[in-house]
C-alpha cells in the first residue's frame, strides 16, 4: 500500500505516493528525475548519494522516502541558483577536482555544509568534512584544494 | 539493493508506540536513524513486517541536564553529541566515541539507542558509556525498567530488550569529585572503518593528585559483547597514578581480554593493542580527574 508523503526539495514542495520500502534516494531518482545525487554502494560507504536534509548531509541510501516526510531536502540540483553555478561548484571545475564526477555532487554537498558553518575551514577540518565520500579518481588533494579555494575567497 | 516489503508506522507518541510495539512484538522492529538495521535489511539478513519509526518522537530527543544527571533520549543523534557542548565537558569520553563513529554523514542520522540496540561488539558508542556506569530505560505498556549497560548486551546483537520494549533514555549519574575518563578506537583508517580495539577507562580521585577510589576499564572488540577489565581495575582502587601501576594494570587488562583472530588482525595484535589503549585511556582519564 502506497502512502502520501509531503515534503520540500530544492524548496519546491512536493506531494508523492510511495512505497513504504522505497529509499529517499531512489525517490530522487526514479519518481522525481533527479538524478544528481549518485547510486553507489546502497549501504552507507561512499556518501554518492548525499543530499541535505534539514541542514545536514545524510546518505539518502539508508533514509526511507516515509522517513523523509515533512523534511528540506537539498540536491546538488538545489545548490546553484538565479546567478549561476555555486562558488564551489565553480572552484571544483576550475581546481581540476572532477574527474568522472561521481563522487562529486556528495563532496560538494558535504563541502558546502561546511562552509556555510565555518566559512574559513583548517585543512583537517575540510578533510573530515568529506570523510564520509569516497573518491576514486582525484586522490582527493583537488577536492581539498577547491574547498580551500572558496574559503579564501570569504 | 531492494529492501524486502514492509508496513510502516509513524506513531505521533512514546505511548502510541509502545502499544504498536505491544502488539507486533517479534514481528516489528524499530527504526530510528536506520543507519544499521536498512544496511541488514538490504543484505537480507532482516525481513520485519513492519518498521516503527520512532526518531521524530520529541519524547525521544531531549537532552536532560541537572547537576546530578545527564539524561539522553534515545533517538539522540550521533553528531548532535559529538557536538554537545555540556557532554563534552562533564561526559568527554563519550564526545569522543561519538566523533569516531563511521562519517559525518552517517552520525547525522544514526541515534544513540540504535547504537546501543544494534549490540557490535566493535561499536563506539557503549565503552564510554559503560565505563561511566550508565544506565538504559526500558518502557512497556506495562511498565518501566531500568537496566545497567554494564549488564545490558547479551552477545552480537543481543540485549535485555524485550520484543516490546523500546529503549527510551540512558542516564548518566555525574559522578562527586575529581573523576575523568579517555577512549581511543584503533581501527586502519579514521574514518569509515570497524575498529580493530577500542577501551575506555574510567577513575576518580578522593582528591587533585590523590588515591584512585573507583576505576572502569572497558574492552571492545574481545569478546562477543564488550568486557570489563576487572582484575585490572582492582589493582588500581586504593592507589595513587603512576607510570608503574598503569603499565601494571594495562597488563592485567592484556591478560583478561579474549579476542579472536580474524581478517582485521590476529588476537596477538589485539591483545597487545589492549595493553596500549589501556594504559594511555588511563592517562587521559587521570589527567582530567587532576584537571576538575
Ligand atoms: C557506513 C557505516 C559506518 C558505520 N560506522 C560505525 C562506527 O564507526 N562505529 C559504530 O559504532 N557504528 C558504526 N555504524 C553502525 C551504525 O551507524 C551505528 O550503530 C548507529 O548508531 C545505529 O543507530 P541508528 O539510529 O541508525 O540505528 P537503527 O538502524 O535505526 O537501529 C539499529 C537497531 O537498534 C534497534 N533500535 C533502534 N532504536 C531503538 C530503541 N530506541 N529501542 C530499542 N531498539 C532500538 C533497531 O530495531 C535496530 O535493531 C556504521 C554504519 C554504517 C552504515
Ligand atoms: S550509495 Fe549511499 S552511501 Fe553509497
Ligand atoms: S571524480 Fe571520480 S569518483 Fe571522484
Amino acid at each position: 500500500m502506497k502512502q502520501i508523503i509531503n515534503l520540500t526539495i530544492n524548496d519546491k514542495k512536493y506531494e508523492v505516493a510511495v512505497d513504504a520500502n522505497l529509499t529517499l534516494l531512489d525517490l530522487l531518482r526514479y519518481q522525481l528525475g533527479l538524478t544528481g545525487a549518485k547510486k553507489g554502494c546502497e549501504l552507507g560507504d561512499c556518501g554518492a548519494c548525499a543530499v541535505i536534509m534539514d541542514g545536514k548531509p545524510v546518505n539518502s541510501c539508508l533514509v526511507l522516502a516515509v522517513q523523509a516526510n515533512g523534511k528540506n531536502i537539498t540536491t546538488i540540483e538545489g545548490v546553484e541558483d538565479e546567478n549561476g553555478l555555486h562558488p564551489l561548484q565553480k572552484a571544483f571545475v576550475e581546481k581540476g577536482a572532477i574527474q568522472c564526477g561521481f563522487c562529486t555532487s556528495g563532496m560538494i554537498l558535504s563541502g558546502k555544509t561546511l562552509l556555510d558553518k565555518k566559512p574559513n575551514p583548517t585543512e583537517t577540518e575540510i578533510k573530515s568534512a568529506i570523510s564520509g565520500n569516497l573518491c576514486r579518481c582525484t586522490g582527493y588533494q583537488k577536492i581539498i584544494e577547491a574547498v580551500q579555494s572558496v574559503s579564501c575567497e570569504g | 539493493m531492494l529492501l524486502p516489503k514492509f508496513n510502516f508506522y509513524e506513531p505521533k507518541t512514546q505511548g502510541e508506540a509502545l502499544s504498536i510495539m505491544n502488539e507486533y512484538g517479534l514481528k516489528a522492529k524499530l527504526i530510528a536513524g536506520g543507519t544499521d538495521l536498512l544496511a541488514n535489511m538490504k543484505r537480507k539478513l532482516l525481513s520485519p513486517d513492519a518498521l516503527v519509526g520512532i526518531s521524530e518522537i520529541e519524547e525521544f530527543k531531549n537532552l536532560e541536564i541537572s547537576d546530578k544527571t545527564i539524561k539522553i533520549g534515545s533517538c539522540f543523534t550521533v553528531s548532535a553529541i559529538a557536538e554537545s557542548a555540556v557532554i563534552e565537558k562533564k561526559i568527554s569520553a563519550l564526545a569522543v566515541g561519538a566523533r569516531a563513529l563511521g562519517t559525518p554523514l552517517i552520525r547525522n542520522l544514526a541515534t544513540i539507542g540504535g547504537n546501543l540496540g544494534s549490540a557490535r561488539p566493535a561499536a563506539d558508542i557503549p565503552p564510554s558509556l559503560i565505563a561511566y556506569n550508565a544506565k538504559a530505560v526500558l518502557k512497556s505498556v506495562s511498565g518501566e525498567r531500568t537496566v545497567l549497560l554494564d549488564k545490558f548486551f547479551k552477545g552480537p546483537g543481543f540485549t535485555e530488550i524485550q520484543p516490546n520494549e523500546i529503549l527510551t533514555e540512558i542516564i548518566i549519574d555525574i559522578p562527586d569529585g575529581y573523576y575523568g575518563a579517555g577512549y581511543i578506537n584503533l581501527g586502519i583508517r579514521k574514518a569509515q572503518d570497524c575498529n580493530i580495539v577500542n577501551v575506555a577507562s574510567f577513575v576518580s580521585l578522593d582528591e587533585p593528585n590523590g588515591v584512585i577510589n573507583s576505576a572502569r576499564i572497558v574492552m571492545g572488540c574481545v569478546g562477543p559483547t564488550h568486557l570489563r577489565a576487572n582484575a585490572a581495575e582492582n589493582i588500581l582502587i586504593g592507589n595513587k597514578p603512576s607510570e608503574k601501576l598503569f603499565q601494571e594494570a594495562a597488563k592485567i587488562a592484556e591478560s583478561e581480554c579474549k579476542p579472536i583472530d580474524d581478517f582485521r588482525a590476529s588476537a596477538v595484535y589485539k591483545k597487545a593493542m589492549i595493553r596500549v589503549l589501556t594504559k594511555r585511556t588511563l592517562d587521559i582519564a587521570v589527567k582530567e580527574a587532576s584537571l576538575k
